[in-house]
């Protein structure tokens, strides 16, 4: 009752307080400072509002008012104006081309701040960067773009989605995927492969507690705020982009036996499938190359056209895209279509807008990172070279080992998704005319995402005789996920005295995720059909009884927030952030908790004392901050609570208990101090950052161990601390800068310390191991834990290990256990440069990781000499064979032991990226072919890779790669940019 | 204009009020449910959910990782089944009786027994407040709840017990009867363990009195089969009168099946001997997958030519029951079939049979061979069941040790794969012996001393309860 008293009478004042708004338009012309030469597409923004608008084709605007507030013009490439307006309704301003980097803006959600203003650790990624690199999900593309973001492809399917880690892993057991928010939107990592990345205009990666204040609740891992391309004001523009190119497959850094080594190692171990001599002669003669068999040049096609344009009052942005990639694994690849709509209305005090894209994508896979022998990934390593995919007869050959043929299971099998994905923002905001400065707007965004699968097995396969029935299986599922944000606020800004400037926001923001899905699996495909027509109604004597399967969850997050934005002098500013966040995965009493954040910056370069330096430093900024921010993803969602679930036994229902309840299960809270330098020198030609942080990671989702005679190993409890500390330098400078030669190049560094501060409040219980994993107190998280090898003993071939004491031993012993380095990445980065003559532009950027060690399990599965029914790493072609060998193979009979260091590698690689070679005509050229602009372009993706690793790729998240590598694609494309 | 402000006030204002609504957080799981059990059908859905969790992998459940390790597992850790190269060398450590406390399918077996304990104990919860409404319920439940736990528990003895011997004062395992996640229990005395055992069974045993399930497929534990299991319990005690009047009860409520009816057991087309089977459907696993599998014809153990020399192959009905041929390419090998599934899909989906009246005579004649003066009963019982067994059988005459003995070897071809045989080795001499082998990395013979006879606690557990710390088994 009592809100509905409220919004009766927000609704009076409404209605009362407009007829005394006194509105009026402001017109005027914005042109270049240099030439004098009219700019169209500027932004035009009320200051402290969101009202705005843009400058048509001949650089006109038109506004509409209230009172005599400050107009800020921004546009890419030159420096922002504020211009108060007068009495006049005339505003004609003149735009100079931007020396100074912080004038930059900056969109960090739901405001936007001029660069000087922020005081958090933002970085900007230009989307040009990202959006022509033939990948087809984005994230991908980030690479070493920006100091602190660390992006792992992991895989080279196409449409793969990377890992993304921005200032370290900040939570053993919960989410370390940052926020990706699109329009406002949060948008889910695992499907970007379905949207169009030549629609972003641009990406701003935050970092701190400062930066990321306004998205607390979910902000803890950072956060990615991508805005899509919006239309100007003026003729329409269209452009077409098109490139076309192909893929190949790496050379492996693993060797392996050929037939005549595997065949006289197989001899040596006593011959275990009965060769004859005859037998012998024959299978020397052939040499498979399983690479060969599987692999493919992988072809990709990208077409992206879009539209913009519009009138001072609505703009709009169109798009259409078409995306196609075939893999270079056989029957595996990509296609997808997008379109975007993005259309923004603004009649006096009110905007509205849209902005909304709609995807649709064909994938198909195989499955990666496993150690099945049914993989294709695995059988490239694993099947004998002696072995041919077919006999000679035509048909696929019976593997002698007893493994399935993995090529008749990669061609054979199928596995398909189709992917709807909908992201789509409507936005209103009501600049209130009776209360100058404030805003009152509201944006609800869904991100939707259906996903069909069909997995199909034929009969004669080795998948499809486990099936039920053993005569191969069609399992269709659907799966939809919707999550919605809804944001609500109203900020005020004002200016006091000469000297103060103050926005102040109040905000209230709901996300829910609710996920549903289903699938059936039927049996028996025996005919002709590779659909549900296949299928074989199962009955009690054949077997063939379809399984069905369904589940659905749903979470939610509802948040207050306020964030005040203090500025004196326009030098020195103060951002302050507060608030209440709850969550639906927390116990009844533990659902809110409260995060804040304070941050200044000093624009230094500004002060009186620096005036004699200006030729010096062109822009001297300080900034810091510190603050809270909380974390409650990675969690299941109902993971404080006791839960029962279906458990069927002789066809009749019962119930078990799956989960324990954990009441007190509260927020992982991350707290970061940040400080750093941006500094702009030489005219503006040298810029860089430098950024120290420090941020601990508290209440750590951690899994305390219980006795397992609870039925349970652990309990998802709140333990421990966890530590990230490191600094971040970028630097961009431009070596040549002339009218028609210029030569950049730019650098960006992290180093990160990882570092576990607390783990489970008992003594005598500091270290969690899992596997070859350990997590221990002053240690980096996920250090490998493993035994030292130190050789093997020429007297018998044993293999030798060191013990704790330092002494050297042939047994085994879990006791001995060392950490040996950690799979956290310490110090990685990028590095690029561009050469621009007149129209031709050369660029190659590269990317690199150093000093993080991967536990090579895909090596010990060609390394241990039990498993001699398939091929072997050439390396057991010098196991110890007799007394006196000095080797550092042990010998076959001595027990095979996998955690040792012996299967530990170093991470470290550095790649080429990206190299770009592009020409652009001249525009007296475009002129007379009536086109904007046209560019041709080349580029190369992931063309060299420099590691020492034993495997396809170096790039791996995670301390263990695992099997069955899907490598990074080497590509090449060749585009065309039209513009018009 | 002004009603254009008028709708855009309105929906700004309750914009900014509306969502202000606590009840978004409020959010429930639809596909699972909370613990409070408010009515007997309740506590029956948990006993039924009990059962279920016997089929985990682990338990009975033969993972791609993870031995059954009450079902096939102790017999891949004898001698009659052969490791070979089909395996691709999973499960060395337990099959070469090699492990160590950080083992991780020692674990798995652990919290695997504690977890089927665990849901027992929830079933047992609070059920007497229903005593007054509906006595015969509540004994029914409470009485398969309490021989399930009791099992497990002797399961878990089997394992970790330093000894079977009816008042050894070594090394038992933790007895958990509450449901308490910060319990920390202690092991008790091998005597301890079996105090709490019995308690249980017996209870059960007079709960179970004149219940009646709806038992044909012999899914669940009634009274015949809680006698089944202590008539098994008594004999690894050494308790030979109880074994021999337990397995009495039972040899005089089920008949050896004929000989047609054998070969449907292990299709489970016939229910004959089966006392308590824990039943296996499509897409819930399978007890045997780890012996020959059979869709990916991998004979990952093969039938040891040793004890297939001991069958008499021409009329002894178990030899094709048993065994058979697969061809793979130009090899043909010899394996054991008695899992292979249910129809012509050799899909190793079938009911896992835990106790059948075969092994009750062979307890029995164990029982009565070693109680003085019952020789001839003893011997009686092992010449029905070889008669059951073996066309033109003509009976034997045997005593003393080679009576033992005689038994001894009929337990193995009787029982093969049905995990018996490291029980039986550990119960009797503790000396494995592999004469028939494949692989060079087996291990040919443990001997009586060695530590692996008893399982480690794992290390999990040692971490994590300071009551248990201090009792690792002996030698690790």
């Amino acid at each position: 009752m009592k809100k509905l008293l409220l919004v009766f009478i927000v609704l009076l004042q409404v209605l009362h307080l407009s007829a005394l708004a006194q509105n009026r338009t402001i017109s005027g012309r914005v042109t270049s400072a240099a030439d004098g030469v009219s700019l169209p597409g500027v932004s035009v923004v009320v200051k402290g509002t969101t009202v705005g608008a843009s400058t048509d084709v001949d650089g006109r605007y038109q506004i509409s008012v209230t009172g005599n507030p400050t107009l800020v013009f921004t546009f890419i490439g030159f420096t922002s104006r504020e211009v108060q307006v007068g009495a006049s309704n005339t505003l004609d301003v003149r735009l100079s081309e931007d020396a100074e980097a912080l004038e930059e803006v900056v969109v960090t959600g739901y405001t936007t701040q001029n660069r000087r203003e922020v005081t958090g650790s933002v970085a900007t990624v230009k989307a040009e960067e990202v959006a022509l690199v033939p990948l087809a999900s984005f994230d991908q593309a980030l690479q070493g773009k920006s100091p602190g973001i660390l992006v792992q492809a992991n895989s080279g399917q196409p449409g793969a989605a990377a890992n993304v880690l921005i200032r370290g892993r900040g939570s053993i057991l919960g989410s370390n995927d940052p926020l990706f928010i699109l329009d406002g939107v949060e948008i889910s990592s695992s499907d970007f492969a379905t949207l169009n990345p030549a629609d972003f205009e641009s990406f701003n990666i935050l970092k701190d507690a400062s930066a990321t204040s306004i998205y607390g609740s979910r902000g803890a891992n950072g956060v990615i705020v991508i805005t899509s391309k919006r239309g100007a004001a003026g003729k329409t523009r269209f452009e077409y982009n098109v490139q076309y190119g192909f893929s190949t497959a790496p050379e492996s850094g693993l060797e392996l036996m050929n037939s005549n080594q595997k065949l006289d190692y197989e001899l040596y171990r006593g011959n275990p499938y009965d060769w004859t001599d005859e037998d012998l002669a024959r299978l020397r003669q052939i040499n498979t190359d399983w690479g060969d068999v599987f692999f493919q040049t992988g072809k990709t096609a990208n077409h992206t056209l879009s539209a913009s344009g519009g009138s001072e009052k609505t703009t709009y942005y169109i798009s259409g895209s078409i995306f196609d990639q075939t893999g270079i694994v056989r029957n595996t690849g990509l296609k997808r279509y997008t379109g975007r709509i993005n259309v923004e209305n603004i009649s006096g005090p009110l905007t509205f807008g849209l902005n909304t894209t709609f995807g649709y994508s064909e994938l198909m896979n195989t499955e990666e990172s496993d150690t099945g022998i049914g993989q294709p990934l695995n059988a490239i390593n694993w099947t004998n070279p002696y072995e041919t995919p077919y006999d000679e007869n035509g048909e696929y050959t019976v593997i002698t080992s007893g493994q399935p043929n993995a090529l008749q299971e990669l061609l054979e099998n199928s596995n398909l998704r189709q992917q709807l994905k909908g992201v789509g923002t409507v936005y209103l905001s009501y600049a209130v005319p009776f209360v100058k400065g404030l805003t009152l707007s509201t944006r609800w965004g869904g991100d939707f995402r259906s996903d069909e699968s069909t997995v199909y097995t034929d009969p004669t396969t080795y998948n499809g005789s486990f099936a039920t029935g053993g005569s191969g299986s069609l399992t269709r599922g659907y799966a939809r996920n919707f999550r919605y944000t809804g944001t609500t606020s109203a900020t005020y800004a004002t200016q006091f005295g000469t000297d103060h400037t103050l926005t102040v926001g109040l905000y209230n923001e709901i996300v829910d995720n609710l996920g549903r899905s289903f699938e059936f699996t039927g049996y028996g495909l025996g005919g002709p059909f590779e659909n549900e027509a296949g299928i074989t109604p199962g009955n009690a004597t054949n077997g063939f009884i379809p399984a069905v399967f369904g589940t659905g969850s749903e979470n939610a997050l509802l948040s207050y927030f306020t964030t005040i934005n203090y500025g004196f002098k326009d030098r020195y500013f103060l951002n302050v952030g507060l608030r209440r966040d709850g969550s639906s995965r927390f116990g009844a009493n533990r659902k809110y908790a409260n995060f804040g954040s304070v941050g200044l910056s000093w624009i230094v370069s500004d002060e009186p004392f620096m005036q004699g330096l200006t030729g010096i430093f062109n822009d001297l900024k300080f900034k810091i901050s510190y603050g809270t921010a909380g974390n409650q993803a990675g969690i299941s969602d109902f993971q404080s609570r006791e839960l029962y679930g279906r458990s069927i036994y002789a066809g009749v229902f019962g119930l078990n208990q799956q989960q324990i309840a954990n009441p007190e299960l509260q927020w992982e809270r991350k707290t970061t101090f940040n400080t750093g330098i941006e500094m702009s020198t030489l005219g503006g030609r040298l810029r860089s950052t430098v950024e120290y942080y420090n941020s601990i990671t508290s209440e750590l989702f951690l899994n305390r161990q219980l006795s397992r005679t609870t039925g349970y190993p652990s309990i998802t409890s709140n333990i421990g601390e966890l530590q990230n500390r490191g600094v971040e330098l970028s630097v961009e400078g431009d070596v040549v800068s002339s009218v028609n030669f210029n030569w950049s190049v730019n650098v960006s560094l992290t180093y990160n310390n990882n570092k576990i501060l607390k783990l489970v409040e008992k003594e005598g219980e500091n270290d969690i191991v899992s596997g070859i994993i350990i997590n221990r107190e002053g240690e980096s998280m996920n250090s490998l834990f493993l035994v030292p090898f130190v050789g093997v003993n020429p007297e018998n071939g044993n293999a030798q290990y060191r013990t704790l004491e330092g002494e050297i031993t042939e047994v085994y012993s879990a006791a001995d256990r060392v950490i040996v380095g950690s799979a956290e990445v310490p110090f990685f980065g990028g590095f690029g440069s561009s050469l621009n003559f007149k129209g031709l532009e050369l660029s190659a950027f590269f990317s690199f990781q150093r000093g993080n060690e991967v536990y090579n399990n895909d090596l010990t599965n060609v390394t241990n000499p039990a498993y001699l029914a398939d091929n072997l790493s050439v390396e057991l072609t010098r196991e110890w064979k007799k007394p006196g060998d000095i080797t550092d193979v042990p010998r076959a009979g001595n027990r095979f032991q996998s955690g040792t260091t012996r299967f530990v590698e170093d991470g470290n690689f550095l790649r080429l990226r990206n190299v770009n070679l592009s020409y652009t005509l001249p525009k007296t050229l475009t002129s007379a072919l009536r086109l904007n602009t046209v560019r041709a372009f080349v580029q190369g993706q992931n063309l060299v890779t420099w590691t020492d690793f034993r495997g396809w790729d170096p790039e791996i998240t995670g301390a263990s790669l695992v099997g069955a590598q899907y490598p990074a694609l080497r590509t090449v494309t060749f585009g065309l940019n039209i513009g018009l | 204009m002004k009603i254009n402000k008028f709708i855009v006030g309105l929906g700004l204002s309750v914009a900014l009020v509306f969502p202000a609504c606590n009840d978004v957080l409020e959010v429930e799981p639809e596909f699972q449910r909370g613990g409070n059990f408010s009515s007997l059908d309740d506590y029956q859905l948990s006993l039924t959910g009990t059962y279920a969790r016997f089929r985990q992998t682990a338990y009975f459940g033969s993972g791609s990782q993870t031995t059954g390790t009450w079902s096939i597992l102790p017999d891949l850790m004898g001698e009659d089944l052969v490791q070979t190269e089909e395996d691709l060398a999973n499960w060395q450590n337990q099959i070469n009786l090699e492990y160590t406390t950080d083992d991780p399918d020692v674990a798995s077996g652990w919290l695997a027994a504690y977890s089927v304990i665990t849901q027992a104990n929830i079933t047992l919860r609070g059920i007497d407040q229903f005593a007054a409404a509906n006595q015969e319920r509540v004994n029914e439940i409470k009485g398969q709840a309490l021989a399930i736990r009791a099992m497990v528990h002797f399961d878990l003895l089997r394992y970790w017990g330093e000894s079977y011997d009816r008042n050894a004062t070594g090394l038992g395992v933790p007895y958990v009867t509450e449901v308490d996640i910060e319990t920390m229990p202690a092991r008790l005395t091998v005597k301890e363990t079996y105090d709490n055992i019995f308690r249980d069974m017996e209870e059960a045993e007079n709960l179970l009195e004149g219940v009646e399930l709806d038992n044909d497929a012999r899914a669940y534990i009634d009274q015949l089969a809680v006698q089944a299991l202590l008539a098994r319990m008594h004999l690894y005690a050494k308790e030979y009168p109880a074994a021999e009047s337990y397995a009495s009860l039972v040899i005089d409520q089920v008949p050896l099946a004929d000989q047609d009816e054998f070969a449907e057991i292990w299709t489970d087309a016939s229910r004959a001997e089966v006392i308590w089977a824990v039943s296996y459907n499509a897409g819930e696993g399978s007890p045997s997958s780890g012996i020959y599998n059979g869709p990916g014809n991998r004979n990952r153990a093969r039938p040891s030519e040793d004890l297939v020399a001991t069958y008499n192959q021409a009329n002894d009905i178990r030899f094709d029951t048993y065994f058979d041929f697969r061809a793979l390419g130009e090899d043909t090998r010899r394996i054991l079939r008695k899992f292979l599934g249910r129809g012509a899909t050799e899909d190793n989906v079938v009911d896992w049979k835990v106790i059948r009246v075969a092994e009750l005579y062979l307890i029995r004649a164990e029982a009565r061979a070693m109680q003085p003066g019952k020789q001839l009963l003893a011997l009686a019982d092992l010449n029905t069941l070889r008669r059951a067994r073996i066309n033109n059988y003509v009976d034997v005459v045997l005593a003393g040790q080679p009576l033992l003995d005689a038994i001894a070897l009929e337990r193995r071809k009787e029982l093969i794969g049905e995990g018996h045989r490291f029980f039986d080795l550990k119960r009797t001499t503790r000396t494995l012996v592999r004469t028939d082998v494949d692989l060079p990395s087996t291990n040919v013979e443990v001997l009586p001393n060695a530590r692996e006879w008893v399982w480690p606690v794992p290390q999990g557990e040692i971490d994590a309860n300071p009551n248990i710390r201090g009792q690792q088994s002996p030698g690790y």
